[in-house]
């Protein structure tokens, strides 16, 4: 049963498909980083952009290319409605987050009902087929879809990391994300970097959604689902960590798919919460990898401790 | 004494009063027995109303018809609409104010759930749940109060099942099925069924109902080499495991159920279609009234119902209903539960317009016959018919 082929397969499927995943991800823990809002609300940016997608192509029967620019418009779109008239107005009354989470869980049923509403519960892909052609590459079927999807998900992590980086933007949010109150003393519009920074994961929704939906159906409450698995891959790859979160979204659908050679296939689903329980109860910072231990020579002056020299 | 005359205005007043209430109150009771009402409780709001919404407008369509035709010996039969929102605690509410408020002596329900949650207060109350659509296993044992016009999961699965082992001569079957009630029950009488045909379940594989990737579980049913595929799964997900499965090299025959046919599946999965087998319990548009209803559909709605067979026994339902309220008339019966149930199993078959010939089992089954169809050329077509 274990073959080399199996295993190979198994593998390369799961990074494949892993690709959508790792972009709702990286936009849920972006939003978490610096904005510091458990965004639920990431599921209507989902919704909004795969149905404004799906009206283009598959009912208007317009192009690929002016789909995924409607999807990217409907997305960040809803994410400019989610903080402009939502989070922004939430801050100035200074909100506790528990109500900024129930807002975006609202947000997101709101949004899922209205889709219901407008195109019905009948599941819907993009493009008429769901069949993408195969290439076997030796024992693996490598599917038309796959490689353009690993290569979009490659690109967008890469330019997400060069973003934050070296842009000016992305190096603002980063400020941001360690100590607003102090990025705003130093001059950085703070409001404005919370604004940038969910127009950057409406971008990454977008993409990651017109990828899921070239390959899946999708209904109004598909991506209430999908998000349980970035909520996951946040929690468990560290709060905080882009790219804990971008890996473990990888890892845990590799593990999830190779589950059932080991264990009965219902169990499978479970598999998900289990990690989570684990994650929250044993590793509320996510698995790090062990730091490599800086050589720094403290000097202790009496009266002048260190928090570290402290605890010490 | 103008106490007096006062006294006396007020009683005139009084009896004034008494003979309008009166009159009112017969007048009432003289237009209530012109219409023979019953219950329909559907989804008309939330995540089912897509289905429900049809639905009621087969069931109106029907009682319009009826009604055109000089309804049930003249007098007219009226429907009581109420949303059940496919939740069981919405159903309740529906059905306890179709008992106690509108004292209907039999309604309409569907979604197992809601049938359920519903069938003790049917009991409890004596009126009549008719089950239209729900095909939970579990519904032929709710009562004596809840009778299904619908055939259950296990007429179509085991029908399916059977015709492999038998006529297809299919000996090795891989069941893959969805993680949840309808699953999981359906998958355990396929495989029973088949084994009991002679035939041997090789491989038997659940899929999380959140999974977007089944590779894992296909190249377990790969591993096992079977002879046939049998998918219990959504009209969510089946066709994406369909596609899956050939894209990993499955090239074997697929079955499946009811929820797999509709012409969207060949329109996904273009030639990965070919040979996919599926049921329906309802004749297709080769049937001429069939082919008239949808055409009206086109006409007046616009479009093809969603869930065309589940619109066919809606349409059917108050045929039922009419036909047995008939029977209670002519032999000058109280319109009530009790007696309404008595009739229909006196009356036992029923011929409908829209799904043909029906016989209501003593033990709350129903005999209906099942419809295999294929996709062949790009097109579905019917493969049997199995009784």
């Amino acid at each position: 049963m274990l073959s080399f082929d199996i295993v190979a397969q198994i593998l390369w499927t799961s990074f494949a498909t892993s690709s959508y995943f790792v972009l709702f991800a990286l936009a849920f823990a972006l939003v978490l980083k610096v904005n510091r809002v458990f965004n639920f609300a990431q599921a209507a940016m989902m919704i909004a952009s795969f149905y404004a997608a799906y009206s283009v192509v598959a009912l208007a029967e317009g192009p690929g290319w002016l789909g995924f620019l409607a999807a990217l418009a409907a997305s960040v779109g809803m994410a400019l409605v989610i903080e402009l008239a939502g989070f922004r107005m939430l801050r100035k009354r200074r909100a506790a987050q528990m109500f900024v989470f129930i807002f975006t869980l609202i947000v997101s049923e709101l949004v899922a009902y209205l889709a219901m509403l407008i195109y019905g519960t009948w599941p819907s892909t993009i493009f008429p087929s769901l069949f993408w052609p195969v290439t076997l590459v030796g024992p693996i079927a490598i599917s038309a879809w796959d490689i353009p999807a690993v290569a979009v998900m490659v690109a967008c992590v890469a330019a997400l990391f060069l973003f934050l980086r070296f842009a000016k933007v992305g190096q603002f949010m980063v400020a941001v994300a360690d100590n607003p109150d102090l990025a705003e003393l130093y001059g950085i519009a703070k409001e404005r970097i919370y604004l940038a920074t969910m127009i950057a994961a409406g971008v990454l929704v977008a993409i990651g959604m017109f990828l899921y939906g070239t390959r899946a159906q999708v209904q109004p409450t598909t991506s209430i689902d999908l998000m349980l698995f970035a909520i996951a891959a946040t929690i468990i790859g560290g709060i905080g960590n882009l790219w804990g979160a971008a890996i473990t979204a990888v890892v845990l659908g590799i593990v999830q798919n190779s589950s059932v050679l080991f264990i009965p296939s219902e169990w499978q689903g479970f598999l998900l919460y289990v990690f989570l329980f684990v994650a929250i109860v044993f590793l509320p910072n996510g698995i790090r990898l062990p730091r490599r231990r800086r050589m720094v020579r403290k000097t202790i002056i009496p009266g002048f401790e260190t928090a570290d020299a402290k605890e010490a | 004494m103008r106490k007096t005359l006062l006294s006396r205005g007020r009683r005139q007043l009084l009896a004034g009063m008494g003979a309008a209430v009166a009159l009112a109150l017969t007048a009432g009771a003289s237009s209530a027995q012109e219409t023979l009402r019953f219950g329909l409780a559907m989804p008309l709001s939330g995540g089912q109303a897509l289905y429900g919404q049809d639905q009621v407008k087969a069931a109106e369509w029907a009682v319009a018809e009826i009604n055109a035709k000089g309804g049930v010996n003249g007098k007219k039969l009226e429907m009581i609409l109420l949303d059940t929102r496919a939740d069981p605690q919405v159903g309740i509410q529906s059905a306890n104010r179709l008992v106690s408020v509108e004292k209907v002596p039999v309604f309409i329900t569907a979604w197992s759930a809601v049938v359920k949650a519903i069938a003790p207060i049917a009991n409890d109350n004596k009126v009549v749940q008719l089950s239209v659509g729900a095909n939970s296993a579990d519904i032929a044992k709710l009562g004596d109060y809840t009778y299904t016009t619908f055939p259950l999961a296990d007429v179509d699965i085991a029908a399916v099942a059977n015709y492999s082992a038998t006529k297809l001569g299919k000996k090795r079957a891989a069941v893959l099925y969805i993680n949840n009630e309808t699953g999981v029950v359906a998958a355990q009488i396929y495989r029973d069924v088949f084994t009991k045909a002679g035939g041997q379940v090789v491989a038997y594989e659940a899929y999380d109902p959140k999974a977007s990737d089944w590779t894992g579980s296909l190249l377990k049913v790969r591993a096992a080499n079977p002879d046939i595929i049998h998918i219990q799964g959504l009209v969510a997900d089946t066709p994406q495991v369909i596609a899956q499965m050939r894209q990993l090299g499955l090239t074997q025959p697929v079955s499946s159920y009811s929820a797999v046919y509709n012409p969207k599946l060949i329109e996904q999965l273009g030639k990965a279609a070919e040979g996919v087998i599926a049921t329906s319990l309802a004749p297709g548009v080769e049937d001429e009234k069939v082919k008239a209803y949808v055409e009206r559909w086109r006409k007046e709605v616009g479009r093809e119902p969603n869930g065309l067979p589940y619109t066919q026994y809606l349409y059917d339902a108050p045929y039922i209903i009419a036909a047995v309220f008939k029977s209670l008339e002519d032999k000058k019966l109280p319109l009530t539960g009790e007696n309404f149930r008595q009739e229909m199993l006196a009356i036992k078959t029923f011929d409908l317009p829209l799904t043909g010939k029906l016989v209501i089992n003593e033990n709350h089954t129903v005999a209906k016959p099942v419809y295999l169809m294929e996709v062949k050329d790009g097109k579905w077509g019917q493969l049997a018919v199995v009784n």
